[in-house]
């Protein structure tokens, strides 16, 4: 508990790694993940480092296993998950690690090169094949669909073609014959033509089949073409035109017999290819399948190898070279664990002298370190998201376990909802080792993270649900209504009594739309109903008036207790920080301010609640006009609440316009006296005082001159202390600043507490309406035909119920809660100016990495 | 007609708009620019570029690095974004990203007949093209003999086409009609998308009607300065003018007359954004007038981001990008050819 309440006491340490042993201890911590490193190198770029020729060379070996996977995954071979996490290599197997890997790249490539040459050539053959025997068709259709030549005699067509050849173009027929990819051929046919001027004949036919492209591995598919042309020129022309389209040009064979020849000879080919293919593809698989064993170890172990020496550029060299000096933020509780660490690794190393630590005292913020469990995670998530908060403030996620899930229920009063919404919580708990969970998507994901936080509102829910005696809108008879109608008849009561109350009889009941209730009357009211509100209320037509009456008051008491809870949680950091004047002059008049208006208009209300019951409940006054009577003092006297109300009216306001000023000036006064006459007190403190209005600029001054006072500093033992320049105004705006936004704050804070009321009546009356719109439809048609209707009307209330009432309004009511924690809450006390503390540890780096890798 | 082209550009251009204007803020700043200058080796400038938005782009490469292959994953990352705005973009836009491209098709083009002309092997030259401008005709440019060849057989169907209607001609290809096509059709390209620019009006014709006129008139004296003492005429030089320049009419006329580059600067010295910058070529730091050139244009570029509802952003962010590219490359040759007095040279990006 103590842990949640402020963050860890944090401590800087120096590590002296000797130069030798340095890489086996920074192991051993990553193991652990107890320190933050300090970037000691700061200006001094990436690539002037130290370790940067080792970073180099595991980024070599990253970019080997990358495509080793790759490869792997090509093949479709199962990466086995490898074992939980192997350590970081030793440096001696670094180097046989690098040759072994890429002596197996090389192989690799050499073989995939080589099936890719193979399985090449094997599409061109096939190619080949196909363009053989569609283009033989085109013969053959070209010489039946010459029917003019028909009549003629073979011989004398043939010498006629051939003399014609001869006489009118002085050379012979051409031919060019390939494939070309389906999209191209109309762009092809319109260059060909216009480049050839039309001395070309081109002959398409779709292949039924579609291939692969030799060049990309697309599957698509191809046009056999043919073109005779004549002449040398225009064989030139039709050759770059098909280099320019790629077209996949093959040799055509001029005769029938040629053209047998070949297709034999590639039908052998083919089959020579098919064979060496798979031997080569059996090939690879085997040594694929030998790589992914070790592979997946082997990216860890490199991840860990690149984040150990992306550390040590971070530390800076000592004098002689001979040890690494870094700087690290620890945890004081965790300095044990460092330093068994440090002689891990010394020893692993086998190293001479070891490693050693010692703590320096500094004036830095250390960052902000508080350790949850998985229960407090989520609620330490809601107050991270706002901001981190500064070293060892009063961290409010302990508060908000409780009042989170308060004030979410408050919104969400409905038991049914709440137990549907616990239920889901409690499966996700139940369930939460279940590995499918934990790789879920998105949205899943953030239910699953925030499972405790839902499991929690679930059970508030139900108990303001019962509270408000809301059950899917619904209220619910446990015990018995504390109303009792039948003393509102006449006949119960003796006539003597009977003279001033106004009774019910036969007529009256029969005749009038809506009779009222006199709790008056004795018998009528029996005493309040044993939890939550009297289920008679439901049936009643000015419920929400009453509710609403009830609500209002309801969140304005709830408002003023967290705000004033938060002031108060104020003065805790106060007293820690030790800035004592801060309580006198800032939280008490705070409070006071407070208190003294809208503290006593909580007072008021549950005054009036207490001193009024049902017979003089015509008497009672109204609050508001009281409450503004107070601050105006009317000529006339009102009866008022209680005599003597004036009198301590304007105290109370006395007391209220008295803390206004000492809330504008007291503290920038108090610390001008101090700055005067008593200098330097409580402002330079031994050990951590928070610093966190130092500019960046002067942190990051002090940053450079650790570096460069380098070792003297540790010999000094403690840093110089600058003093803060005491600048007056500043001080003064500040506060005045804060005063003005406080005390406009309670104001209209208080209003915006009134959102709890809004959002339970908005919740109450969407149920409401969902249920008068959907249920009593199907619950008023007679029962033959109702159970027909009332299965799939059932089916619809569910869904809506839960998409809207349970995920939209739950939502909704998540968000508001969250604001008043940020703002109306966290904003008394909570500064939030802190960095959290990012320890350099393994577990968070695997996880991060392996998934975006491998997938 | 204004004010609701400005209500409506969001609903088709918000998205890249926002993609372009946050591409240009990761360009490289003055301090990305101090550490790439102290680097020792192309290793560490790769270390470097690997912290600012080029990422590990050079992470697959076997060593060793060299220039040209920085240069190549630049341009292919250039290349990827700029696919991806054109393949998200809406008319006209659209539109407008192919005029962008056309200067790139033109000097890939040209390259390509060059290639033919000394002949290289077209795989050779392709690699040398800028991808932004590839299309796939061009690799058939070479089977034309004369420009109408090109025309009518390869580049009828290019977004190219009607820039040829100037330069027609029969005259076979040799080098210097290649130079004389490439200028004829920048003007009439530079011409087109100006008045394209001009057409569309609101703040795009704003932004890039000056940038396009500077484009022109950069033109107009850079041929003017190459052409001293070559055989070329001065009438020819005069048609090779873009008109559409804040130079045009007068001061083309002027420098078709110029002789020497005093006179060309007496030209200049007429307008008043032109006077500044042939001031700066003579001063101290030994610029050229390229460099001036470059650097008023980056300027002109960066100013294009402080508007808003307009194309122009999408031509100066590609410009800048080539600009930040030359810079790399300069840096880069400075380092690996151990020349680093000239280190500094690079025109810095504001």
């Amino acid at each position: 508990m103590g842990s949640l309440f402020r963050s860890e006491s944090m401590c800087l340490a120096q590590l002296f790694l000797q130069s030798g042993t340095a890489y086996e201890c920074l192991s051993a911590l990553g193991e652990k993940g107890l320190v933050q490193f300090r970037d000691l190198n700061q200006n001094v770029s990436s690539f002037q480092r130290k370790f940067v020729g080792e970073v180099k060379r595991c980024e070599e070996l990253e970019r080997i296993l990358v495509y080793l996977v790759q490869e792997i995954t090509r093949v479709d071979i199962p990466l086995p998950e490898g074992e939980a996490s192997p350590p970081a290599p030793p440096l001696k197997q670094v180097l046989e690690m690098q040759e072994q890997l890429q002596k197996l790249e090389v192989e690799l490539r050499e073989v995939t090169k080589n099936k890719e040459k193979l399985r090449k050539n094997l599409l061109e053959l096939i190619e080949y094949t196909h363009m053989l025997r569609v283009t033989k068709t085109f013969v053959r259709r070209n010489v039946e669909f010459e029917p003019t030549y028909e009549e003629f005699p073979a011989l004398e067509n043939d010498s006629l073609l051939d003399y014609s050849c001869m006489q009118r173009l002085g050379a012979k027929l051409g031919f060019v014959s390939g494939l070309i990819q389906q999209g191209k051929v109309e762009a092809f046919e319109k260059m060909l033509w216009r480049a050839c001027k039309g001395y070309t004949i081109v002959t398409y036919a779709e292949l039924d089949e579609s291939l692969e492209d030799p060049e990309t591995g697309e599957v698509i598919k191809w046009y056999v073409f043919l073109i005779s042309f004549w002449g040398e020129q225009i064989g030139h022309k039709v050759k770059k035109i098909c280099d320019c389209y790629h077209c996949h040009i093959y040799p055509y064979p001029n005769t029938a017999e040629e053209r047998r020849e070949i297709q034999e000879g590639l039908n052998t080919r083919i089959q020579d290819l098919y064979t060496v293919l798979h031997k080569t593809e059996d090939y690879l698989r085997q040594v694929l399948c030998k790589a992914a064993e070790s592979v997946c170890s082997r990216v860890l172990q490199v991840k860990k190898m690149k984040a150990i020496y992306h550390m040590l550029n971070m530390c800076s060299f000592d004098v002689t070279n001979k040890c690494l000096i870094a700087e690290v933020w620890c945890p004081e509780a965790d300095l044990p664990g460092l330093r068994r660490a440090l002689e891990e690794g010394s020893r692993q190393s086998g190293a001479t002298i070891p490693s050693f630590m010692n703590t320096i005292p500094t004036k830095e913020a250390p960052p902000t370190l508080i350790r949850t469990n998985r229960f407090t995670e989520g609620f330490q998530n809601i107050v991270d998201a706002y901001g981190v908060g500064s070293y060892r403030e009063v961290n409010p996620a302990l508060f908000t376990i409780i009042t989170f899930p308060f004030l979410f229920a408050v919104m969400f009063g409905d038991f049914g909802h709440g137990f549907v919404m616990f239920l889901f919580a409690l499966l996700l708990v139940l369930n939460e080792n279940h590995p499918r969970l934990k790789q879920s998507q998105e949205i899943l994901r953030m239910f699953f993270n925030g499972r405790y936080i839902l499991l929690l509102m679930g059970l508030f829910s139900v108990y303001t649900g019962l509270i408000y005696n809301d059950c899917f809108s619904k209220s619910v008879n446990l015990f018995g209504s504390g109303w009792n109608i039948s003393a509102m008849y006449s006949s119960s009561h003796s006539p003597e009594k009977q003279g001033k109350m106004v009774l019910w009889n036969d007529s009256i009941v029969r005749h009038s739309k809506t009779l009222q209730l006199d709790p008056s009357i004795p018998g009528v009211f029996r005493g309040p109903y044993p939890f939550g509100i009297d289920p008679i209320w439901n049936l009643a037509t000015n419920r929400l008036t009453f509710l609403n009456s009830f609500k209002m008051k309801m969140s304005v008491i709830l408002g003023i207790i967290h705000m004033t809870f938060g002031v108060i949680l104020g003065i805790f950091n106060h007293l820690h920080f030790r800035k004592k004047f801060n309580i006198y002059l800032v939280s008490v008049p705070e409070i006071l301010f407070m208190l003294c208006i809208f503290g006593y208009l909580i007072f008021m209300i549950i005054y009036k609640w207490l001193a009024y019951s049902a017979e003089t409940s015509r008497e009672a006054p109204s609050i508001l006009i009281e409450f503004i009577n107070m601050f105006l003092f009317p000529a006339s006297e009102t009866h008022g609440l209680y005599p003597g109300q004036a009198h301590v009216q304007r105290l109370l306001l006395a007391l209220t316009v008295l803390a206004v000023p000492v809330l504008f000036l007291g503290k920038p006064l108090f610390l001008l006296w101090l700055h005067n006459g008593r200098s330097c007190f409580g402002v330079s403190r031994g050990g951590y005082t928070l610093v966190r209005k130092d500019s960046e600029e002067e942190v990051s001054l002090l940053g450079s001159q650790d570096i460069e006072e380098g070792n003297n500093r540790m010999e000094d033992g403690c840093r110089e202390v600058t003093c803060e320049e005491f600048n007056f105004g500043e001080i003064l705006m500040t506060q005045a600043i804060h005063s003005i936004e406080y005390c406009l704050g309670c104001i209209s804070n208080t209003a915006s507490y009134l959102r709890l009321w809004a959002l339970s009546l908005a919740h109450a009356q969407l149920s409401d309406v969902l249920w008068a719109m959907l249920m009593r439809v199907g619950l008023r048609v007679d029962t033959t035909y109702g159970v027909l209707l009332l299965l799939p009307v059932m089916a619809f209330f569910v869904v809506l119920t839960i998409f809207i009432l349970l995920i939209m309004e739950g939502l909704s009511a998540f968000l508001h809660a969250i604001r008043l924690h940020w703002v109306e809450f966290q904003n008394k006390f909570y500064v939030g100016a802190g960095t959290k503390f990012v320890p350099f540890s393994f577990s968070l780096l695997s996880s991060k990495f392996s998934n975006d890798d491998i997938a | 007609m204004l004010e609701t082209a400005e209500l409506y550009f969001n609903v088709d251009h918000g998205y890249l708009e926002g993609l372009v204007r946050g591409c240009k803020a990761n360009l490289l700043t003055q301090q990305d620019y101090i550490n790439l200058v102290q680097c020792e080796t192309l290793e560490d400038l790769k270390i470097h570029l690997q912290t600012t938005d080029y990422g590990n782009f050079l992470a697959n490469e076997t060593s060793p690095l060299t220039v040209s292959k920085i240069d190549t994953e630049m341009r292919k990352k250039l290349c990827r974004e700029f696919d991806y705005f054109r393949n998200h973009s809406l008319e006209p836009l659209s539109t407008f990203f192919t005029y962008m491209t056309c200067s790139y098709m033109i000097d890939n083009v040209v390259l390509l007949m060059n290639g033919a002309l000394q002949k290289k092997s077209v795989k050779e030259v392709l690699a040398k093209c800028h991808p932004l401008g590839r299309f796939t005709e061009m690799e058939a440019v070479n089977i034309a003999e004369t420009t109408s060849d090109l025309f009518n057989a390869v580049l009828v169907e290019t977004p190219l086409a009607p820039f040829f209607q100037d330069c027609m001609s029969e005259n076979t290809l040799d080098e210097l009609n290649i130079e004389l096509l490439r200028n004829k059709l920048y003007k009439s390209y530079l011409e087109a998308f100006y008045k394209f620019c001009k057409d569309h009006g609101d703040v795009t014709a704003e932004i890039m009607c000056p940038i396009l006129e500077f484009e022109a008139d950069r033109r107009a004296l850079i041929i003017t300065l190459n052409s001293f003492g070559t055989e070329l005429s001065k009438e020819d030089r005069e048609t090779l003018f873009p008109t559409c320049g804040k130079l045009y009419p007068e001061g083309l006329r002027l420098l078709a007359q110029a002789e020497d580059f005093d006179q060309m600067k007496r030209v200049a010295d007429n307008y008043g954004i032109y006077k500044p910058l042939f001031e700066a070529v003579g001063s101290s730091r030994g610029k050229t007038l390229e460099d001036v050139f470059y650097e008023h244009e980056v300027q002109m570029n960066v100013l294009a981001f402080n508007r808003q509802f307009h194309y122009g952003v999408f031509y100066a962010y590609v410009k800048l990008k080539e600009q930040e590219m030359r810079n790399i490359v300069w840096i880069a040759e400075c380092i690996s050819q151990r020349h680093r007095t000239k280190i500094n040279s690079y025109i810095p990006i504001l």
